[in-house]
């Protein structure tokens, strides 16, 4: 296919911030003959290149697309604003940074979920694209638009907009996809066709074919499929084991956040923090050996040159054969001017001998931990228990070893919490100050990082109500005198800023129409703080008689049924409802490789479950 | 006892002459910076690195290529721990690099050379005008222009007189191709860009190419 749109590209490049985002060229690109292939994919990061080039989900796709003859698969991210007013003078539509093709001649855009405060930028992209905004109003030449990523487990507020969602892991998924594309394509079947055939395939949800019934309340009755042998409920896919890791990275030729190579160490956690989505969402637990991970790394960074490694894991203390690979990296790699990090350690002691195994690997100078909260009481609600015995000893053992900053993240909002609860959390700082000035002989670096719970879909806290941001800000408030005072460092979000979070992220189909409307009424990049959007987002919950206060303070009941509950994560609705009565008693689980808790996983799964020497699982 | 530097230590200095072109003009000067250090990494060579708690690469950019210009004649150095022919540093560098930038020659160079940022002194610039302007027409601009007593130009909270930084121009025998020699010390630096927006051209409908660096 000709591509008229390079020369005009260039030209608008000399008027923008940062053209080096758009013009793609970065070492290891893929480019394959647009005419050689049969299925031709654009994957579709909804944000700026500089947050979403680092993203791994999107290594890991371009790799398996690209690894098959007959596929290809290009990139694309939101152009940032001053790029779209030019692109929109010069009339020219988005398009993908390998060959510059119009992102509307791609057979399947692939456009990821991060997070909800990216949903108005996939409605610009596909405005940006020529490509209509609603799946119906989408015809036979238009892409496919698929969804995927960690927000799809509430597909809920964006189904008007794609055509089908991808739940769960995409690794085999997409590959399945692809295929039913091209039997259709072959087929010349109608694209009502293809939507029937995609729905199919074990993990795709095709909201169209679903419709969604309401009680009088506003509530869901039910959301059932209209047409004849399509599933009622969506599994989520896993792969059984983790696939071979890419490691022929994209090096950016501008700098981006999280510049640097990532080696997904293991997926999944077992200790079943109350607040955390992905620790529901993404089980069961699986890890890479480390036999498997150290050639990674060398042919990873032979191939890019990076400078930098980041071993990604939700929970790095409890991979079982951590130690043994941090000591091998440092036996390995500790000449050659590299760090590594090794982000979200257990609060115990043996996470300071990992880091001490990293010291002189490692890209700063300080320690972070994440207690959660500061009472033994409040972290037995959340399900993070931690003596505050233990806590302190291993806070002198990391000054002991020399680190002199200490950077500690606590959620505030949680249920069940009192005035109490958030003092001690400047209490807890003032002690930890102290514990350093002792041990270092002079002031150390105290940085409390404050965040606010926001409720999520398939968690235990899933029916509570968010708190009300003036509740929060009169806990901030007390935190901020206390720690000005103590002369502690304190970053926080400032509560209005959760709100849009709030809304989306537990809401139903009802805000597709307001997601629209907030798009047209000018709101995109929500999540960047300079575009103060929420003013726009309220009139568009008014423009639909919807009350956003409904999505976010309002405590569901126990038996409703949950605008996600056809989406089956494999965790099960009773014991999520267990969890969240246990945590109201204060009651624990212990991590669940030891016991398990009979979470759902495992029968949903244990047909897949590969031999130990294959890939280890976390579960009993 | 001081302790000698053992022979083998004495850090071996590369000089690479490269041209930077296509999509890698919109990359800018640290950027250029960290891709050579990436591609310097991927190379394999034995390179030295600056001391401190954060180590880089030892690596010095003779002049900052403002965005948007390509070029054939940027000049890098970088320093090896241990001597290697040079035609294999020229063919391990060049197949760690982007295709858009390619090496015009390589050598190794003294180590007591003052470094290239100090000893630069002016840059060669061929600019193509747009179809609407002729070398003809410049001139006569450029020429009206430095007839004035000083060409003043704000450069963010101070302004520099450009009338001593622009050292000469000619006229190409290629159509609407004209070449200027502008200073670029660190006290007198000039850009083509800020000189054709105050002669009424568009710089964005124009290609710059600096051709030379003049030491």
């Amino acid at each position: 296919m000709p591509n008229n749109n390079i020369s005009l590209i260039e030209k608008i490049l000399y008027s923008v911030e940062k053209p080096g985002r758009y013009v793609g060229g970065e070492h290891n690109q893929i480019v394959k003959d647009w005419e050689a292939v049969d299925v031709r994919w654009c994957l579709v990061f909804p944000d700026v290149y500089d947050i979403g080039q680092a993203n791994l989900g999107l290594a890991i796709l371009y790799q398996i697309l690209n690894a098959e003859e007959t596929i290809l698969a290009e990139r694309s991210f939101a152009p940032w604003v001053d790029m779209e007013v030019e692109m929109r003078r010069h009339q020219i539509p988005l398009f993908s940074l390998e060959s510059k093709q119009n992102l509307k001649d791609f057979d399947i855009l692939g456009i990821t979920l991060p997070y909800e405060s990216i949903y108005t930028n996939v409605l610009n992209i596909l405005d940006l694209a020529g490509i209509p905004q609603l799946s119906s109003e989408r015809t036979q030449g238009d892409p496919l638009i698929l969804g995927g990523g960690q927000a799809c487990y509430n597909p809920e507020p964006m189904a008007d907009f794609f055509d089908a969602f991808a739940i769960g892991e995409g690794e085999e998924v997409s590959l399945e996809i692809t295929h039913a594309y091209r039997d259709w394509k072959i087929s010349g079947k109608s694209r009502n066709e293809l939507l029937l055939d995609l729905a199919q395939i074990p993990g795709v949800y095709v909201p169209s074919i679903y419709d969604v019934t309401y009680n009088p309340d506003g509530t869901i009755a039910g959301v059932l499929p209209n047409q004849p042998d399509v599933p009622e409920k969506i599994s989520k896919r896993i792969v059984a084991s983790l696939p071979t890791h890419p490691s022929k990275f994209l090096v950016p030729n501008v700098e981006i956040v999280h510049d640097r190579m990532s080696v997904e160490i293991m997926r999944g956690c077992t200790r079943g923090c109350r607040f955390c989505h992905a620790g529901m969402v993404n089980r069961p637990v699986r890890q890479r050996s480390v036999e498997e991970i150290l050639p990674v790394i060398e042919n990873g960074l032979n191939a890019t040159g990076f400078e930098e490694v980041s071993l990604l894991s939700l929970s790095s203390s409890d991979h079982t054969e951590i130690l043994e690979l941090t000591q091998k990296v440092h036996e390995i790699f500790h000449d050659r001017n590299l760090s590594f990090s090794l982000p979200s350690l257990r609060i115990e002691s043996f996470s300071i001998d990992l880091m001490d195994e990293l010291k002189e690997l490692k890209p700063g100078g300080g320690f972070t931990l994440a207690p959660e909260a500061a009472t033994e009481r409040m972290r037995a609600v959340i399900n993070k228990p931690l003596n505050d015995e233990d806590f302190y000893q291993t806070v002198s053992k990391i000054f002991e070893n020399g680190w002199r900053s200490l950077k500690l993240y606590y959620m505030i909002g949680l249920p069940t919490e009192t005035m109490e609860d958030v003092d001690a959390i400047l209490q807890a700082g003032i002690k930890v100050q102290q514990i350093g000035r002792r041990i270092i002989g002079k002031s150390v670096k105290v940085h409390l990082g404050i965040a606010s719970l926001i409720p999520k879909p398939h968690t235990p806290f899933q029916w509570l109500a968010v708190q009300r941001p003036e509740t929060i800000q009169e806990k901030l408030d007390n935190l901020k005198a206390g720690t000005r005072k103590a002369g502690i460092k304190m970053s926080y979000n400032i509560p209005e800023s959760t709100l849009l979070e709030s809304w989306l992220s537990r809401g139903d189909r009802r805000l597709g129409a307001v997601i629209k409307r907030a798009w047209e009424n000018g709101a995109k990049f929500d999540a960047w703080g300079e575009r103060d959007n929420l003013q726009i987002w309220r009139n568009a919950f008014e423009s639909q008689n919807l009350d956003p206060d409904y999505y976010a303070f309002r405590e569901r009941s126990l038996n409703e049924v949950l605008p996600w509950d056809h989406i089956d994560i494999g965790v099960r609705k009773s014991f999520l409802k267990r969890d969240y009565e246990w945590s109201l008693q204060e009651r624990t689980r212990e991590d669940c490789r030891n016991t398990c808790f009979a979470c759902g996983i495992l029968d949903a799964f244990v047909d897949q479950r590969p031999p130990e020497t294959i890939c280890y699982w976390g579960c009993p | 006892m001081l302790l000698g530097v053992p022979m083998n230590n004495i850090p071996v200095r590369i000089r690479v002459r490269y041209s930077k072109v296509g999509n890698l003009r919109f990359i800018g000067h640290l950027d250029t910076q960290r891709l050579f250090e990436r591609a310097l990494r991927r190379s394999g060579l034995p390179l030295r690195y600056t001391q401190g708690f954060k180590k880089h690469i030892r690596l010095n950019l003779a002049s900052a290529l403002p965005l948007g210009f390509i070029s054939t004649a940027e000049l890098l150095d970088f320093w090896l721990g241990e001597p290697i022919e040079e035609q294999e540093i020229w063919q391990r560098l060049q197949s760690a690099l982007p295709l858009e930038i390619r090496i015009n020659d390589l050598k190794q160079v003294e180590n007591v050379l003052p470094s290239l940022q100090a000893s630069l002194l002016s840059s060669e610039y061929k600019i193509t005008l747009p179809k609407l302007v002729t070398s003809e027409q410049f001139q006569q601009k450029l020429e009206q222009l430095l007839a004035q007593p000083g060409i003043p130009i704000s450069r963010r909270d101070k302004t520099i007189d450009y009338k001593p930084l622009i050292l000469g121009y000619s006229i190409s025998t290629e159509e609407s191709v004209v070449n200027l020699r502008l200073s670029s010390t660190p006290t007198g630096n000039a850009r083509p860009d800020d000189l054709l927006q105050l002669l009424g051209i568009d710089p964005a409908n124009c290609m710059i190419e600096r051709v030379g660096l003049n030491f």
